[in-house]
């Protein structure tokens, strides 16, 4: 039996949505300019949109950049971060360049960003891997800095393949920038594929190498 | 049961012939200065000299902040020390190694890892398979007396059982040393004695090396072959009791004998005079 009290927190997040899009309906109404729709109007909307395929395209589009900038920035931020927070060398050389980097919000970028690689894929991709590897590679670094360092010990001491104090963790480190790597090359390619099951009559697009369905 | 007499002890009489061919550590002349950004560096360890032959049980005891810890982390290969080096079975210590297992003051178990995960955590980084290692960490997990916890997590247990569990991990990759670091001082009495009789019953049974740092003088005469007094900071060595008291022991028999009353004297008057030495500028 649930309790009102669980029934209440699992149910948060469904009633946090409802309430947003409440406050858009009552937003819409007041306002009632043309330019925004109430919430009702643009729920409507949605079956139109997904039944069409010039937006389903667009739409998977939007997605196949958001994985691969995702995936990308995932690739990086969390080995970086992780190094910075075990060594103080690499974090005095990389922090600077987070802290200065972070509070810019990436849309401000996006007009410079625009100009060095034009309004393509490329660019739309850069912003989302910006988006995602600043706050990674901070939290995977704060997070890598408390690990109490008996931790690591007890889990240096257990682990046959320790033989040297700092050497062995950046083996892992690479490991893992080889899993990640290929789990985002992985996806990819299952990405390309669904989407060439799902709307057979989109060309896959050949701009970004990573792509090969 | 009556207190066994003094016997003559074959074993005593090979002792210091046994110290030199059968050396698990031996640390020669290790001196450790920590180096602080601002601050004066500051010299933990000066000039420490040890051997510990194989299978022996070796407290070390000393006032707070003498460097009894660096000096296990040193053996652990933790800490590097800036002068001097320490051997394990004749081979320079350079690193961390499943040969030294560390029980820290802090247990630092794995939070994400379940008892049981804890436990196993070793035999699989060593290659064990996942049923054999299973079945070696539950037997384990029994013998810590913590049969019934295997899917708790670190958050949900009490120290004690943290300590247990932090025992049970280390035992299980059989490291032919335990390095432990004032593993009963956070629990009661009761579940002190407990886990001290627990761990000599594993040390009569599989005869590990240890070293063993406490500030309890009861723990350490009653716990081991000999007791390693240090001095205030920086920590020396200021003298090395051997404690030639009958085993297997019990604590209740122990606690009548009085020439285990007598060690526990001699070695809290040594200590009361390392701290008195600081009171001296
Ligand atoms: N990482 C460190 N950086 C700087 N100084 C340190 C560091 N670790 C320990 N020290 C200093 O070295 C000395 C010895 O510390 P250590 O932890 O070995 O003492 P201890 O004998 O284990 O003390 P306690 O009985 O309180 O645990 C202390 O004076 C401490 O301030
Ligand atoms: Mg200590």
């Amino acid at each position: 039996m649930m309790s009102g009290r669980d029934l209440v927190s699992r149910a948060a997040p469904l009633l946090a949505c409802l309430g947003l899009l409440g406050l858009w309906e009552i937003a819409a109404l007041v306002l009632s300019t043309d330019s925004f729709p109430t919430a009702w109007v643009a729920i409507r909307a949605i079956p139109s949109i997904l039944g069409d395929k010039e937006s389903l395209i667009n739409i998977l589009d939007s997605l196949r950049r958001m994985a691969i900038g995702f995936a990308v920035g995932v690739i990086v931020s969390i080995p970086l971060g992780l190094m910075m927070g075990r060594s103080r060398l690499v974090a005095s050389f990389f922090n600077p360049l987070l802290m200065v980097t972070y509070p810019v919000p990436k849309a401000a970028l996006m007009p410079i960003i625009m100009l060095w690689l034009g309004v393509g894929d490329l660019a739309k991709t850069l912003v989302i891997f910006l988006g995602v590897s600043l706050p990674v590679i901070y939290h995977s670094f704060q997070g890598a800095k408390a690990v109490e360092e008996k931790m690591l010990w007890s889990g240096a001491a257990g682990n046959i393949l320790f033989n040297s104090l700092d050497m062995g963790q950046y083996d892992t480190v690479y490991a893992m920038i080889i899993i990640i790597g290929a789990m985002g090359i992985g996806l990819d390619a299952a990405f390309e594929n669904l989407r060439g099951k799902l709307v057979k009559w989109s060309e896959p697009s050949f701009e970004i190498p990573l792509s090969f369905a | 049961m009556k207190v066994a007499p003094s016997r003559p002890n074959i074993e005593d009489e090979l002792a210091p012939a046994r110290r030199q061919t059968n050396a698990m550590i031996a640390i020669d002349n290790v001196s450790h200065v920590f180096r602080t950004s601002g601050r004066q560096d500051h010299l933990a360890l000066s000039n420490i000299s040890l051997i510990i032959e194989d299978g022996a049980f070796v407290a070390i005891l000393g006032p707070s902040g003498c460097g009894k810890s660096t000096l296990l982390y040193v053996v652990g290969g933790f800490v590097s020390p800036t002068e001097g080096l320490a051997r394990v079975k004749g081979q320079a210590i350079t690193g961390p190694g499943p040969d030294r297992g560390p029980v820290f003051q802090e247990f630092a178990l794995f939070p994400w890892k379940s008892v049981l995960g804890n436990v196993m955590y070793g035999p699989r980084q060593q290659g064990v398979k996942s049923a054999e290692a299973e079945a070696q960490s539950r037997a384990l997990i029994e013998m810590v007396g913590l049969k019934g916890f295997e899917h708790f997590y670190p958050k949900e247990l009490s120290g004690g059982m943290k300590q247990r569990v932090a025992l049970a991990r280390t035992l299980a990759y059989h490291p032919a040393v335990l390095l432990m670091d004032e593993p009963f001082g956070a629990l009661d009495a009761h579940t002190r004695t407990r886990l001290q009789n627990d761990l000599l019953n594993i040390w009569e049974r599989d005869r590990k090396t240890v070293l063993f740092v406490t500030h309890s003088v009861d723990e350490a005469v009653f716990l081991s072959d000999r007791v390693v007094v240090m001095t205030r900071s920086p920590g020396r060595i200021k003298e090395v009791v051997e404690i030639d008291l009958p085993r297997p022991r019990r604590r209740s028999e122990l606690l009548l004998d009085p020439r285990y009353q007598k060690y526990v004297v001699e070695i809290e008057r040594m200590i009361d005079d390392t701290s008195e030495e600081q009171l001296r500028p």
